[in-house]
């Protein structure tokens, strides 16, 4: 059962590319990217050990479960509306910038909002499936995208344009102070894990998740690929020159053999792919917070057919969505991108701390147990 | 008990009634000729008649187990209908089973024909249909539960499983969707699946369909529940997943790598089927500049003659295919061959040199109609020609990112479908998952 664990590991690093993460990362890449990319791969390999362990230890519960029944309501609720609301904005702001994305590079004489309501829609129908629905979903989507992701990884790390000179030089700024937004931009790519937090409920008890070594592997592969390959293609100055900079990375290949000569394509089609897989995987998560507010919540993570609540609340975030892209344009997006990178580096630290003691909580109650309702769900 | 009979029946013409008188007894008889057949001379009018012996008689009433005691005036009525004669003797009633069965022959699987399988198939009668099941599956934990469906029709099914592998928890939800029934005439397997479904207007059939006896015994054996139906040449199974859809029973027989290949093959003409004429839209409309420019050029030039933007183009096509289609199913047999012969000229070379579509459409729909009869299972195969308008609808607004994110779509709407509570698009379930599940409920 732990494979599902790895998928989300697997697509939340591939994912950053979509929140400016390279973008943040080649921005500062004189200035301490470097530095805070080797700090953020050891303490995001740490916090993603450190938080698996402690959801383990709580066998079936979600955050909002565990949350709900170690502390008081109220506080208990402020806490969940917060993961709510940070897990929202990731959703968001993938589903934007895709649609931008594909603004500029597949449809350009379209209107933006058009495509945003397809993607939304998408979002939507995805996140409001029950979570195994989900996860099953999950699953699928990531194998089939799988091949082309190995492909155009490798295609990009041995192509003959790859200036390997240039990401020697990026490489030398080693001894460069770390600037903390990098740091923060870099740990995402670790941040999987936290996917935890509501799919906690689908590992029956005693699942152990082996093999965890996988994350410091696969994610600073993805991170150094995803800040490094640009670098190369480009040049250490004109790397700074783009914004949807793995789009342009993507166009410096082409495929000799086949009908699709620009790579830049098949790239696009795959980030659809994993966008709405993300989309999906937060809107579902901040939902499940959303829907644990409520006083006689009772998680139901196969429920079939599913609530009308899930529709209303993933409506909710839809008009969120429109909200959003009415409101923002580059500079905006940018900004708010960063901050939630740093908001989310914060949340998870304390998302570790209030687990980590209310581990320490548990285990003293065990010696009275009281039976948690929300622990005898059936997986 | 003749003139009751009589008042129920009063104008059923075919329904015959005597009292035959042998000058030692005198009996009442009644029963349906044309619903009887002709046991009932070895079984009453012989021992009746020139052979009788009152003690030999009465001795055959309670031995024969085809004899049963018919004292309730109120089952008479459907007694007669199953094909019973009903007998007053000395005062007593007793039915006499001598219900006509038509079929004897065991048919030939006609619409999932394999190469080296077993050619048999089901019949419409539900007791050869149990003995080819027999043949297959005969082992003493096999259950069968008899029910009575339809208001009027009172069709007779079996409800058929092994009780040691079974999941419980399918079987009560079974059972309770079964009482939900409401039908007056149960005529055919599609009609119970729309009432066993919970939501009838599903996109994807979630119960499969089969008229293959070895098919139904190897679900028997991974635990799944078979309904036999008096009357219907198909079984239905559940609970299913989409890979037993897409699965012939020839995969089972065949050698392992080339099986293989051809369920690779099998699931990319699905994929194929369902998006390509929404690709073409997108390609020839919206994006053209995905393809190589050497691709893009060939197709835009045998594009040159036609007139109109490509979706009408494949409109075009696409009804013509689907007319041939279900022209070739409805036609009879001698006339289905002209039919097959004009289309097929139509849709050759006629429709392309008179300038009404492109050469690569036709090649587009050739391909789509080709991938579409390659799904073993003929009410998945529909569900997914119907698809495919989804998808060319999305591509006539989208273009190739619309395609994709339908796509996605449609696996979450896979994903997210139930068969009886058991997942019905999901990858690598193993089976002693579903062992503990039962272990639980």
């Amino acid at each position: 059962m732990s494979r599902y664990f790895y998928y989300h590991v697997i697509y939340v690093g591939l994912i950053n590319i979509m929140l400016f993460v390279p973008w943040t990362l080649v921005h500062y890449r004189f200035n301490g990217a470097v530095s805070g990319m080797a700090i953020a791969a050891v303490a995001g390999t740490f916090l993603a050990y450190l938080t698996t362990s402690l959801y383990l230890r709580f066998p079936g519960m979600s955050l909002p479960d565990i949350v709900n029944s170690y502390l008081p309501r109220g506080f208990a609720v402020f806490l969940n509306l917060i993961g709510a609301s940070l897990w929202v904005v990731a959703g968001i702001l993938v589903i934007y910038s895709y649609s931008s994305t594909i603004q500029q590079f597949f449809n350009p004489d379209m209107n933006p909002y058009l495509f945003l309501l397809l993607m939304t829609a998408a979002g939507v129908w995805g996140a409001s499936r029950s979570t195994r629905s989900v996860q099953f979903a999950q699953e699928i989507m990531l194998l089939i995208s799988a091949p082309l992701i190995i492909m155009i990884l490798f295609k990009a790390i041995f192509s003959p344009w790859l200036d390997w000179d240039a990401i020697r030089v990026t490489a030398g700024y080693v001894r460069t102070p770390p600037s903390f937004i990098s740091f923060c931009a870099a740990t995402f790519v670790f941040a999987g894990y936290n996917t935890l937090a509501v799919f906690n409920r689908l590992l029956p008890p005693g699942t152990q998740i082996r093999h965890r070594w996988i994350i410091p592997l696969v994610c600073s592969f993805f991170l150094l690929v995803s800040f490094f390959v640009p670098i190369g293609f480009h040049g250490t100055v004109g790397v700074a020159e783009y914004l949807y900079i793995w789009s342009v990375t993507a166009d410096s290949m082409i495929m000799e053999y086949g009908f699709v000569y620009r790579v830049l394509y098949v790239f696009l089609l795959l980030y659809t792919a994993l966008s709405l897989m993300f989309a999906m995987n937060t809107w579902h998560t901040a939902m499940e917070f959303i829907k644990a507010c409520h006083p006689r919540h009772k998680p139901k993570p196969d429920q079939f057919p599913v609530s009308p609540a899930n529709w209303w609340i993933n409506l909710a975030f839809a008009g969120l969505t429109f909200g959003y892209a009415l409101w923002t344009n580059e500079q905006r997006n940018q900004w708010v991108n960063q901050n939630w990178l740093i908001a989310r580096t914060f949340s998870d630290v304390l998302a570790a701390v209030i687990l980590g003691w209310l581990a320490v909580k548990a285990a003293r109650r065990k010696r009275s147990p009281i039976p948690s309702e929300a622990a005898s769900q059936d997986s | 008990m003749i003139e009751e009979i009589r008042s129920d029946f009063i104008d059923a013409t075919d329904l015959f009634t005597d009292i035959l008188d042998n000058g030692f007894w005198a009996i009442e008889i009644a029963y349906f000729p044309s619903l009887c057949d002709e046991r009932i001379k070895d079984g009453v009018l012989v021992p009746f008649s020139y052979r009788f012996d009152p003690d030999e008689f009465r001795r055959m009433l309670h031995s024969n187990p085809k004899y049963e005691n018919a004292d309730n005036p109120k089952e008479w009525a459907n007694l007669l209908l199953k094909g019973y004669v009903l007998l007053k003797i000395e005062g007593k009633h007793y039915s006499f089973k001598s219900d006509r069965t038509p079929v004897t022959q065991i048919d030939i699987a006609q619409v999932e024909s394999t190469l080296q399988g077993p050619q048999a198939a089901f019949t419409e009668d539900l007791n050869i249909n149990m003995f080819l099941l027999r043949l297959r599956y005969n082992v003493p934990s096999l259950t069968v539960e008899p029910f009575d469906k339809g208001t009027l029709s009172r069709t007779a099914l079996f409800v058929v499983y092994d009780h040691r592998l079974v999941n419980p928890n399918i079987l009560k939800s079974l059972h309770k969707q079964l009482d939900k029934v409401k039908l007056d005439l149960l005529q055919s397997s599609g009609q119970m699946i729309k009432q066993l479904t919970e939501k009838s207007r599903r996109l994807f059939p979630t119960i499969l369909e089969t008229e293959r006896p070895d098919r139904v015994a190897s679900m028997l054996s991974k635990g799944k529940i078979a309904i036999l139906i008096n009357g219907s040449r198909f079984a239905l199974l559940l609970p299913v997943r989409l890979f037993d859809f897409m699965h012939a029973m020839d995969d089972e027989y065949e050698s392992f790598w080339m099986s293989r290949l051809l369920s690779i093959v099998r699931y990319f003409a699905v994929v194929l089927t369902i998006t390509l004429p929404a690709l073409y839209i997108a390609i020839v409309s919206y994006n053209p500049e995905i393809f190589r420019v050497q691709i893009a050029f060939t197709i835009d030039g045998s594009r040159a003659g036609v007139p109109y933007p490509s979706f009408i183009e494949v409109f075009i096509m696409l009804f013509m295919i689907e007319a041939l289609i279900e022209a070739s199913i409805r036609l009879p047999r001698i006339v289905g061959s002209t039919a097959t012969t004009v289309g097929g000229l139509i849709l050759g070379q006629a429709a392309q040199q008179a300038g009404l579509v492109s050469t690569i459409m036709i090649i587009v729909t050739s391909v789509v109609a080709i991938s579409n009869f390659v799904i073993p299972n003929v009410s998945f195969s529909q569900s997914v020609r119907l698809m495919k308008y989804l998808f060319i609808v999305i591509a006539m607004i989208y273009g190739v990112s619309g395609v994709a994110v339908l796509f996605f779509a449609l696996i979450v709407y896979l994903c997210n479908l139930r068969s009886f509570g058991e997942p019905y698009f999901a990858l690598f379930t193993s089976r002693s998952k579903e062992k503990s599940n039962k272990e639980k409920g």
